[in-house]
C-alpha cells in the first residue's frame, strides 16, 4: 500500500510517544488508538496500518523464543531468562517452546539474533563442511 | 598411558561448544531478483546474505523497517517467510594469475568448463579507489596497434579512454585489438628474454552482451593467441540484472590485483551503458526514486567510483597501474545524451566513433575533431612524437580544406599540397580488423609520409605500397625496425638509415 509521507511521519512519532523509558506502554497505545478514531485526523486509516506494522514489529523484536528438544526443568528456564535478560534487560518477551527436530541443545531467538546450538544445525554444518571439502 | 587418557580428559572439559551468534530475518516480499526482509537489524551496507540453498544476496537498502536486497543467482527458488543470515563478509571475488585464460562470471565461478580456478587471495568487489598518495601520472605507453589512435590519441598505463560510437562502428573491435596487440608485445618479449619489460595483462568485461558475441570475442584472442594473458569477465544479456551490475566492479577487483602487486593491467568494460540500464532496473525494482531517463540519482557515482579505481600507482607503492577502455553505445551520434556526458566527464579522454566514417570504408572510424586524449601524450615515445606530433592538425586542417575546396576549382599550391598529404593520411590510417601495428612500424611508416615520400604515389595505391614497404622493411631491414624500437626515437643516423631503405625501396615498386 501507498503511504504518504504526512502518515509516515506521524505514526512515527505517535509511535514515538507512546514508548516509555524506550519501551512500548501498552496503555498509552490504546490511548492513542482511542483518540486517532475519535478525532479522525487526515489520513488515519494510512497512519493506523502503518502504527499497527511499528507496532508489530516492535513486538517481533522483544520476543524470545527459546526452543528445546525435550522439555526444561524450571530451574534451567530461570537460568536462560535470567542470562537473556542480563543481556537485552527488561521487556523481553520470553516463551519456551519443544521442537524434537533439534534432537538435542538449544535454539534461541531473541528479535533478529540467533543463537544456534542445537544438534540438527551442528550436523547440518559438518555435512557442508564434508560437501566442501 | 593414565597421563595421555587425563591429557584427553581435560581437553573434553576444556572444549565449549562455542555458538556463535547471527542475525537473521524473515523474507516478506520476493520478485524482479530484489527481496525485502524483516529482522535482519545487525545488517551492514553491501553486506552478502545467505539466503540457504547456496543463494547469495546483496544488502543494498536498509530501511526504517525493513532491508532491500538483491539476489544472486535462482530467486525463484525462495519463498516469502524463508529465513535469511547475515555473513559479515562483503562480496568478494577470486584474483591473482590463476585466472589468465580463464572466463568467469560475476561472482569469479567459471563458466568455460575447464574446472577450478587456482586461487588462493580474494578482494572484495567494492574497493575504495588510491587516494592521491598513492598515485602518479601517466607516463608509460600502452600500445594500441591501432595506428591512428598510437599517432593522434595516445593512451598510458593507468589512463582512462573512452570508447564511445553508435552501434557496431567498430568498439569492441579497438579493444580486442588493444589486447591481441599487447599479447603480441608481451610474447615478443618473453621470447627476447626481457628482464626489465612488464606486461600487460587484459581482462575483458562483457556487460549485458549477446552470449553469441562473447562467444566470438573469445574466438578472435583464442585464435591471435591472446588469451594466455587475458581474463574474460561475463554477465551476458540473458543474465540477471544483479550479476550486471555486478560484473564490472567484479572485474575492476581482479584488475586491482595485478596493480597492488606492481603489475600492469587493462580492462575493457564493455559496455557501460548496458550496466547503467542494468542498476536501472536494479534501482527501479528497490522503488528508489528515479532522475533524469529513470536513471537513478547516483547513476554518476556508480560510474566514477567504477573508473577511479583504475590508476598509475607511484614506484613506492609498487608502480602497478590499471588502464581501463569503457566503451559507451550512443543513439544516433548524440554525445550529449545522459550516460555518454557523464563519462565523458569522467574519463580522461574519449575516442569518437563516426558511423559515416565507418561506410565510407575508414575503418576505424576515428573521428579526428572529437577524440582526444587528455593525458596519453606524456605516454607517448619519442619516436611517435617525432613523427605524429604534427599530423592531427595536418587532419583537422585537410578536414576543414577538403569541405571548403568542394566548391572550389583553382586552389594553390599549398592548399592543393595539404588536401594530398591529407587523403594520404586518412588512407594511412585505414587498418583490417585483429591486425595490430607494432610501435615500430608505425613511427617508420608515418616518417615516410612526413619526409614526403608518399606525396608521388596515387591516393588508392597508398595502402598497397604501405604493405610492400612494410614487407620489405620487415625482410630486408629488420635491424632498422629493431633499432626504431630499441632507441625509441628517430636519431639522425636511424633517419639517414631510413632515407636510403626509402631511396632503394622506391624504384622497385610499381
Amino acid at each position: 500500500m501507498k503511504i504518504s509521507k504526512q502518515a509516515l511521519r506521524e505514526a512515527r512519532e505517535l509511535f514515538r510517544t507512546c514508548q516509555v523509558n524506550g519501551l512500548l506502554d501498552e496503555s498509552r497505545v490504546r490511548q492513542a488508538l482511542a483518540l486517532l478514531s475519535e478525532k479522525k485526523p487526515r489520513g488515519y486509516m494510512e497512519i493506523l496500518g502503518r502504527l499497527h506494522r511499528l507496532v508489530k514489529l516492535d513486538l517481533e523484536r522483544r520476543m524470545v523464543k527459546v526452543e528445546s528438544a525435550t522439555p526444561l526443568p524450571p530451574d534451567m528456564q530461570n537460568d536462560v531468562a535470567g542470562q537473556i535478560k542480563k543481556k537485552y534487560g527488561n521487556g523481553m518477551n520470553i516463551s519456551f517452546t519443544q521442537n524434537p527436530a533439534l534432537i538435542g541443545g538449544l535454539r534461541i531467538q531473541a528479535g533478529s539474533d540467533l543463537y544456534d546450538g542445537s544438534v540438527k544445525t551442528r550436523l547440518e554444518k559438518l555435512e557442508e563442511s564434508f560437501e566442501n571439502a | 598411558m593414565s597421563n595421555l587418557l587425563q591429557e584427553i580428559e581435560a581437553q573434553i572439559s576444556g572444549a565449549k561448544a562455542a555458538v556463535a551468534k547471527q542475525n537473521v530475518g524473515v523474507v516478506r516480499e520476493i520478485g524482479d531478483g530484489v527481496a525485502k526482509i524483516e529482522g535482519l537489524t545487525d545488517t551492514m551496507l553491501n553486506e552478502m546474505l545467505d539466503f540457504g540453498n547456496g543463494i547469495t544476496g546483496i544488502a543494498l537498502n536498509l530501511e526504517e523497517t525493513e532491508v532491500g536486497a538483491i539476489i544472486l543467482g535462482d530467486y525463484t527458488a525462495i519463498k516469502e517467510g524463508s529465513e535469511v543470515r547475515t555473513t559479515g563478509k562483503l562480496l568478494q571475488v577470486p584474483v591473482g594469475k590463476g585466472l589468465l585464460g580463464r572466463v568467469v562470471n560475476a561472482l569469479g565461478q567459471p563458466i568455460d568448463g575447464k574446472g577450478p580456478i587456482k586461487s588462493d587471495t580474494s578482494y572484495p568487489v567494492e574497493k575504495i579507489a588510491p587516494g592521491i598518495v598513492r598515485r602518479k601520472s601517466v607516463s608509460q605507453p600502452v600500445q594500441t596497434g591501432i595506428m591512428a589512435i598510437d599517432a593522434m590519441i595516445p593512451i598510458g598505463r593507468g589512463q582512462r579512454e573512452l570508447i564511445i560510437g553508435d552501434r557496431s562502428t567498430g568498439k569492441t573491435t579497438i579493444g580486442v585489438d588493444t589486447m591481441i596487440n599487447q599479447a603480441r608485445i608481451n610474447k615478443a618479449a618473453e621470447a627476447a628474454g626481457d628482464k626489465d619489460f612488464r606486461p600487460i595483462y587484459n581482462i575483458y568485461v562483457a556487460i549485458g552482451q549477446k552470449q553469441s558475441n562473447i562467444a566470438r570475442v573469445l574466438n578472435v584472442l583464442e585464435e591471435a593467441g591472446a588469451m594466455p594473458y587475458t581474463i574474460i569477465v561475463v554477465a551476458a544479456a540473458s543474465d540477471s540484472a544483479t550479476n550486471q551490475y555486478l560484473v564490472p566492479f567484479a572485474g575492476a577487483a581482479i584488475g586491482e590485483w595485478f596493480m597492488d602487486n606492481g603489475m600492469d593491467a587493462l580492462i575493457i568494460y564493455d559496455d557501460l551503458s548496458k550496466h547503467a540500464v542494468a542498476y536501472r532496473q536494479v534501482s527501479l525494482v528497490l522503488k528508489r526514486p528515479s532522475g533524469r531517463e529513470a536513471y537513478p540519482g547516483d547513476v554518476f557515482y556508480l560510474h566514477s567510483r567504477l573508473l577511479e579505481r583504475s590508476a598509475r600507482v607511484s614506484e613506492y607503492y609498487g608502480n602497478g597501474s590499471l588502464t581501463a577502455l569503457p566503451i559507451v553505445e550512443t543513439q544516433a551520434g548524440d554525445v550529449s545524451a545522459y550516460i555518454p556526458t557523464n563519462v565523458i566527464s569522467i574519463t580522461d579522454g574519449q575516442i569518437y566513433l563516426e558511423t559515416d566514417l565507418f561506410y565510407q570504408g575508414i575503418r576505424p572510424a576515428i573521428s579526428v575533431g572529437l577524440s582526444v586524449s587528455r593525458v596519453g601524450s606524456a605516454a607517448q615515445i619519442k619516436a611517435m612524437k617525432q613523427v605524429a606530433g604534427r599530423i592531427k592538425g595536418d587532419l583537422a586542417q585537410f578536414r576543414e580544406l577538403a569541405a571548403f575546396a568542394q566548391f572550389g576549382s583553382d586552389l594553390d599550391a599549398k592548399t592543393q599540397a595539404l588536401l594530398e598529404r591529407g587523403k594520404r593520411i586518412v588512407e594511412l590510417f585505414k587498418q583490417n580488423q585483429y591486425n595490430p601495428m607494432p610501435i615500430e612500424a608505425q613511427a617508420a611508416i608515418l616518417w615516410t609520409v612526413q619526409n614526403n615520400f608518399l606525396d608521388d604515389v596515387p591516393v588508392e595505391k597508398i595502402k598497397d605500397f604501405q604493405a610492400k614497404l612494410m614487407d620489405y622493411l620487415k625482410t630486408r631491414r629488420a635491424d632498422l625496425l629493431k633499432k626504431i624500437l630499441t632507441e625509441k626515437a628517430i636519431s639522425d643516423g636511424i633517419a639517414a638509415d631510413l632515407k636510403a631503405a626509402l631511396n632503394e625501396f622506391k624504384p622497385t615498386y610499381h
